[in-house]
Order: C-alpha cells, then structure tokens, then sequence
C-alpha cells in the first residue's frame, strides 16, 4: 500500500505543476455549461405560471446557494485536514475558499432578495432561511479576517480552521430552516428522495447551472490556490528554479526570432 | 429549442420583471469574473516581483562594489 499520492497531494509544488493542465480543459468546459445553462433558463425555458418571468432568477439563486453550502463543507474539511495531518496545501485550500463561499453567499442573498420583491413585495426578511444564510456570510468572513489578524501563518491557519469547523454547526440548520421554521422561503425544490417539484423544461437547465456552478467552483478554488501557493513559497527554490525556466524560455524564443 | 419570447425587446423587459432578473445576472456575473480575475492578477504581481528578486541578486553578486564579496 504506497501513500505516495497522498503526500504528492499534500506538496504545493506538485499541485502547482499539475494544476495548470487541469485549468487547461476545466476552464472551456466551466464557461460553456455555464453560459449554455444561462442562455437555456433565461431565453429558452417557459415563464412560471405563477411568478411569471421574475422565476429565471432561480438559474443564479439556487447554483449559487447550493455552492455556497458545498463550499462550505470544502473549506471546513481543508481546514481539518491541515490540523489533522499539518498539510500545508490543504491550509491554503482552505484560506482559497473562504472568499469564494463568502461571493457565492453573497451572490445567494442578492439574488435572492431581487427575487423577494416582486414575489414576496419586499426585499428582506428576517427569515429562518435568509438569516442562516447571512451567517454563514459572517462565518466565511470571520475565517478571512483570522488569516490577516495573526503574523504567523500557521496560527491563522489553525484559527481559521478551528473558526470553520465550529461553524458547521450552522449548515444543517440552513438545510433544515425552511422545514423548521416555515415563514416565508419557500421549501428545497431539488430533493434527493423524491422527483422535483417543477417541470422538466424548467428543472433541466437549472440542473446545468448547478453542474456549471461546480465546474465554475473548481476553477476559481484552483486559480486561488496557485495564487495563495506562490505566496506562501516565493522564497523557495523551486519557485525561483521556476522563473528561471520561464525566463530562459523567454530568452531562448528571442534569439529563435532574431 | 426555440427561444420562449417572441422577440429580443420581450426577452429584455420580460414582462416588467426584466430589471429584476437581468440586474442579477449582471451583478452575478461580475462577482463571478473577480473571482477569477482577482487571483490570476495577484499571481502576475507574484510572479512579478519573485523576477525583480532574482536579479537584485544577480546584479548583487556580479557587481563590483560589492562589500560582501570583499570581506
């Protein structure tokens, strides 16, 4: 049994080298689901009989909220495996995703009160579901904050983490708030244990979106942790071996065109 | 796969409720765009000034009036 991989996965370096190629095809696939998606809620699914056209808000709304859930779950589980196993990749995975789920979060809250006032008559409530959703804001921004409020990176880690996987505690509530406490949200259209509750030409796109949303995620987490790596090693040797390459490159493609 | 509305003008007012629906999506999407341009310009900037340390050092270790060569 080789746990090569794992420490492989676990060394910034490899990340780093490796991720450039996965952006390569994960970057065209992400924009097209995700423009194809928009396009097909937006222009080519039929309007709610109820809401009438304010409904396409829902191609944004929910991809957006489930994502600012899943990414949640990413962030609390890098940060438990940076304190379980001392990985550094996996502290900055986790540093990587906080303002990620903190704009998706944000993007569900917007969105979501743009769709409240034509369908409710106003733009916020203090609703079970929306308040729950606005702390886990609050939570994304505090694991933020605590990467900046320490001078060794390692405590602000280990802060971060600690702050993230206490807030778990928040996201089963979240799930839960709409059953719980049934005020004004309306209750999970998407359900794994029973078919949903729209028609399929609506419900088709939306899932597009939400697969669109996902490949969208991985783009940005992996863009954000190149960014946190090459900040946290620029004083290393391979960093600097790396710009060597790339200067020699450069070099070698200038005296090719002379 | 035909589009729902009858033309470009219905698609953009949607019955009154255009200003909400595409007011989310333009705000949505320029979240969406800084999340993928902001890291991609602060690798730039990283990259950037890893280069500008490398040739401070060069230009440390070649240059003649260097003091910590001397000593």
């Amino acid at each position: 049994m080789s746990w090569q991989w794992f420490h492989r996965l676990g060394s910034p370096r490899w990340f780093y080298h490796n991720s450039a190629r996965w952006l390569a095809w994960l970057c065209p696939i992400a924009a097209a689901v995700v423009l194809g998606g928009l396009v097909w809620g937006l222009a080519i699914a039929p309007e709610d009989a109820k809401q009438g056209n304010s409904f396409r808000i829902i191609y944004l709304h929910v991809p957006a909220s489930f994502l600012a859930l899943a990414g949640y779950y990413i962030m609390a589980i890098a940060g438990a495996v940076g304190l379980i196993w001392k990985m550094k990749l996996s502290y900055m995975v986790m540093k990587s995703a906080a303002p990620i789920g903190a704009a998706l979060t944000f993007i569900a809250l917007f969105s979501g009160a743009i769709w409240g006032k034509p369908t409710w008559g106003t733009y916020w409530v203090w609703d079970a579901r929306i308040t729950s959703m606005l702390i886990l804001l609050f939570l994304y921004l505090g694991v933020m904050a605590l990467q900046y409020a320490y001078h060794s990176i390692d405590a602000a880690s280990k802060a971060g983490a600690i702050l993230g996987l206490v807030g778990t505690v928040n996201i089963p509530i979240i799930y839960k708030s709409v059953d719980w406490w049934f005020t004004l949200h309306q209750p999970a259209t998407i359900k794994f244990t029973s078919a949903p509750s729209m028609h399929p030409d609506m419900f088709q796109p939306l899932l597009v979106m939400i697969v669109g949303f996902y490949l969208f995620y991985a783009v940005a987490l992996i863009l954000h942790t190149r960014s946190e790596i090459l900040r946290r090693e620029r004083k290393t040797s391979w960093v600097r071996e790396l710009l060597n390459e790339k200067n020699q490159d450069v070099a070698d493609k200038k005296v090719g065109k002379s | 796969m035909k589009m729902y509305f009858a033309s470009f003008q219905d698609l953009l007012t949607m019955d009154g409720h255009g200003i909400y629906v595409w007011s989310t999506v333009i705000v949505t999407l320029l979240i969406m765009i800084w999340l993928l341009v902001a890291p991609i310009l602060s690798r730039r900037a990283l990259l950037k000034e890893v280069a500008r340390d490398i040739l401070r050092e060069r230009a440390r270790q070649t240059s003649p009036t260097n003091t910590q060569g001397e000593s």
